[in-house]
């Protein structure tokens, strides 16, 4: 009897109830970008929420052609996780940050003395993921996600995800995730993706020296994330280029973004320009030496070049001397920009940015040995040296310049 | 060995003897038979030596080739010439007159019952207490075919009978040794029946035998029909999913369980052999697996053992991640499912439950249905199952997907048994993570497993030679080239006071 009782009841506990958080995944509002704001009050955060609607873009099964792809929303709380329970109060699905991917900062936030507060305590909560990327905009985040609506990505998460396997390839900007914030924020700069929706087209320049914003660009996707926001010690404290940022990449012992396309002077012909894909097959060896007086610094850069073409119609590919020409060019022109990169750091940020310091700490003992050292000051007066080992590798598929008109 | 048939109930005169009596000892029989209202008994008056030497012959019909008697039986019974001495007519008769295979010598009425009902013929002579029952029996049966579910694409292509003879004949051609015994007992109190016992004599551990034996003993039931209810009197676990015995229909795969060393089970009016004891490796190999190349063979393994997962467990792992875990679907699946969730009334669970029932209902019917409508099922079942529930927002067209890929491993796990305690595992996962999620379905596998793993068919442990370890290994999970296998019996209790003490039979190494 009693077994038969067991028999009724054990199916009707599984099917009756069940854990507290259990919830149908459809119930849930998904949001997949998070803007961070100062708010006017003190000690309280503007959070904006990009909810993504599901039935917008992503299955030919269901379909709501009046709704749109996304819903935003500001909440003005104490917190990340407050402002969700606020948000809850509006939203008709309960919020979920698990599919979180994208945070986004106004600058003005992330200069800020709180804004390390807020990040700070938000990864208490388990749906904030470690991996999520950080994106700090110029204007305000809130201003940035309602005006980053990209023409091709109807869904706002495939835009992030596809942007950052650009990223990757064009180096123009660090990778910036969470976890990385949290590991490097104490001892050297972090540096951070920095976006802008608003255009600057008065700082037109012929290089690539260009912030978020400065690209000089007419129609297309608002958004242009280019260059980096520097943090340090939780607090951002400036910006580089993108151009900057690649050099930041390169001189790193190991760095996500490997090859990148750039350009530069024509060796012959000094007007025009040459451009050529630069690859770190290898990693860069850095070598620290924290025994003398101001540390030093040893790097040594390997790099391949494929020149993929030259608009003078130069042939480089005969001859050793133009070859050495053009590598000489390469490498006076990386070395002078990497020089001036490193004095800037140690001169306006005070600090690293290459991950050196995970090299300085590899010479110390013990931890505190490490911490009475302190890298970040010492730093500021270390001796860098920079050696670029430039190869090239190819000339492309064509290796005469066709001949055409006063081709030589 | 045998034993004797026991007593029946409507017979209560059956331990009589036979007398001097002619009239008496016909009476008997007549009276066993319910003669004349049963019209199956026929007789016959016969003499012979110009009537001196009379008697009668009895047979049922339907049990006997007539042609037998007639020219084995009759024919030299009444060429007979000479008189034999008092008293030893019997002797000559069974001797050197009637030239059938077997003859036996009866007195009591309850071996003539039995002689009869199972096709032989009987004498009954005036003046004598002695009859002469001889073999002439032929019952219907169909002839050998091909297996109806345990195909495969290599190997041989017959499958057993429903006459346990022919049954014994296929696993003789198979097994030419004078050690395969076979040994028969009878079961079922009212109305008795042959089992027999097969094994090879010191491959199978002799344990092993007596225990089966003392099993198939203890049986105490009125009737026993076939193998299928013999199984379950002797299962070692009767209320539990996991099987204990398992039944297959190809002597070739019976033959290479034998040479294993299990013990087989045979019965009449079953078109199958039963083995004992099985271990988990037993019911999960196929009948094809000794006959492919080795890749093949292994790839089959992986293929199989990944359909048994997929089939236990794809409903409660998409049900535990759609309400607990959503954070590990990727982005697009989820919001795809997110999309086509929302105008779907009932939970997921619901979802699930109501379209895993669908599906059995729709293997059941395929079953059950006349095959003259049979193709039917397909297109209906296809219809229900797909575009139509998806359309009406019955369900979300992800659980198609999934029921789909759950309901096709299912049928890539020949064995029955087996097939049902997965099928019966999956609903129980389905309410574990229901209820628990990943949790609980962790919980619920390490507890399955936990009961495997103590579970015995016949003393021998589910998970063996892998889980206790022991033996050499041979190839359980994946098999060796068949080069580097010996025929190892597959456990043998004695191994536990010293090693394997069973003699390898034809062993093949290299």
């Amino acid at each position: 009897m009693r077994v038969k009782w067991l028999i009724i009841l054990l199916p009707s506990f599984a099917l009756l109830s069940g854990c507290w958080d259990k919830i149908e995944l459809e119930e849930r509002g998904y949001a997949v970008v998070l803007g961070l704001d100062k708010s006017e009050e003190d000690h309280m955060v503007d959070v904006t929420f990009q909810i993504e609607n599901p039935q917008v873009g992503s299955t030919s099964e269901s379909v709501a052609q009046s709704e749109p792809p996304s819903d935003i929303l500001t909440i003005t709380a104490t917190d990340i996780i407050s402002a969700k329970e606020l948000a809850n109060s509006i939203v008709s699905r309960e919020i979920d940050l698990s599919q979180l991917q994208t945070i986004i900062i106004g600058e003005e936030f992330a200069r800020s003395d709180y804004f390390n507060n807020i990040i700070g305590s938000s990864i208490r909560d388990p749906e904030i993921r470690r991996k999520m990327m950080l994106i700090v905009s110029k204007e305000k985040a809130s201003e940035f996600i309602h005006t980053n609506h990209s023409k091709l990505e109807t869904r706002p998460h495939k835009y992030y995800s596809f942007m950052r396997d650009r990223w990757k390839d064009t180096g123009y900007v660090p990778l910036s995730d969470l976890n990385r914030y949290f590991q490097r924020t104490a001892n050297a700069l972090f540096l951070v993706i920095y976006a802008s929706t608003e255009k600057d087209p008065e700082t037109r320049k012929s290089s690539d020296s260009y912030k978020a914003g400065q690209v000089p660009q007419e129609a297309g996707d608002p958004a242009q994330m280019i260059g980096s926001a520097v943090f340090q010690n939780g607090k951002m404290i400036g910006t580089l280029t993108g151009e900057e940022t690649r050099y930041v990449l390169l001189l790193r012992k190991k760095s996500i973004a490997n090859h990148y396309v750039d350009s530069f002077k024509d060796p012959i012909e000094n007007d025009r320009k040459i451009s050529v894909r630069l690859l770190k097959v290898k990693k860069t060896s850095v070598k620290v030496d924290v025994e003398k007086a101001n540390p030093e610094v040893r790097v040594n850069v390997p790099i391949t070049v494929q020149v993929l073409s030259s608009p003078s119609l130069h042939n480089y590919a005969n001859t050793k001397e133009r070859q050495r020409m053009l590598k000489e060019e390469i490498h006076d022109d990386l070395h002078a920009k990497i020089m001036k990169l490193i004095k800037k750091t140690q001169e306006e940020f005070e600090g690293e940015p290459f991950v050196w310091f995970q090299l300085a700490r590899r010479e110390f003992w013990t931890m505190d040995a490490y911490e009475d050292y302190d890298w970040q000051k010492k730093y500021q007066n270390a001796d860098v040296q920079v050696e670029l080992e430039i190869t090239i590798e190819s000339f492309g598929s064509q290796l005469k310049p066709p001949h055409v008109g006063s081709g030589k | 060995m045998s034993k004797e048939p026991s007593s029946s109930r409507n017979q209560t005169k059956n331990d009589s003897l036979f007398t001097d009596d002619f009239q008496h000892n016909s009476t008997l029989i007549y009276e066993a038979f319910s003669y004349p209202t049963n019209q199956s008994l026929k007789t016959r008056q016969i003499s012979a030596l110009q009537g001196t030497m009379r008697g009668i012959l009895f047979f049922l019909e339907g049990t006997v080739e007539e042609t037998t008697i007639e020219t084995h039986v009759m024919k030299p019974f009444y060429e007979l010439s000479g008189k034999p001495e008092d008293g030893k007519v019997v002797d000559m008769l069974a001797n050197s007159v009637l030239l059938t295979t077997a003859i036996r010598e009866i007195v009591r009425l309850q071996d003539a019952v039995h002689d009869l009902l199972n096709g032989n013929c009987l004498i009954l002579l005036e003046n004598e207490k002695i009859a002469i029952s001889a073999n002439t029996a032929s019952f219907e049966k169909r002839v050998v075919s091909e297996p109806t579910v345990e195909n495969v694409v290599r190997g041989p292509k017959e499958a057993f009978i429903e006459s346990m003879a022919v049954n014994q004949s296929l696993l003789r051609r198979q097994v030419k040794d004078s050690r395969l015994i076979c040994e028969n007992m009878t079961v079922g109190d009212v109305f008795p029946n042959e089992v027999s016992i097969m094994y090879i004599k010191g491959v199978a551990d002799e344990k092993l035998i007596k225990e089966v034996k003392q099993k198939v003993e203890g049986i105490q039931t009125d009737v026993i029909q076939n193998l299928s209810i013999l199984e379950q009197f002797i299962e070692s676990r009767t209320y539990s999913l996991v099987p204990s015995t398992l039944m297959t229909e190809r002597p070739d795969r019976a033959t290479s369980f034998l040479l294993g060393g299990h013990i087989l089970l045979l019965m009449e009016n079953s078109p199958y052999a039963l083995i004992v004891p099985i271990t988990f490796w037993s019911l999960f190999h196929t009948a094809e697996d000794q006959y492919l190349r080795w890749t093949n063979v292994n790839f089959n393994r992986i293929i199989s053992i990944l359909a048994i997962f997929i089939a236990i467990f794809t409903p409660s792992i998409y049900l535990a991640v759609s309400t607990f875990h959503v954070e590990m679907l990727p982005p697009d699946l989820l919001f795809a499912i997110a999309a086509t969730r929302e105008i779907v009334p009932i939970p997921v669970l619901w979802e699930i439950i109501l379209l895993e029932f669908t599906f059995e209902i729709l293997r059941e019917a395929g079953i059950r249905i006349p095959s003259v409508i049979g193709p039917t099922i397909g297109i209906v079942g296809a219809l229900i199952l797909g575009q139509a529930a998806v359309q009406a927002n019955l369900v979300s067209p992800i659980i198609v997907i999934v029921v789909a890929i759950t309901g096709l491993s299912s049928f890539v796990i020949q064995d029955l048994s087996l097939n049902f305690m997965i099928r019966i595992l999956r609903f129980f996962f389905i309410f574990i993570a229901n209820f628990m999620g990943f949790f609980g379905i962790f919980l619920a596998v390490a507890c399955t497993f936990a009961y495997m793993a103590s579970l015995k068919s016949f003393n021998v442990p589910f998970f063996s030679p892998l889980a206790p370890y022991f033996q050499p290994q041979k190839g359980v999970v994946f098999r060796k080239p068949v080069w580097k296998q010996s025929l190892v019996p597959f456990f043998s209790n004695s191994r536990y006071k010293k090693k394997v003490s069973n003699p390898k039979v034809g062993s093949r190494d290299d």
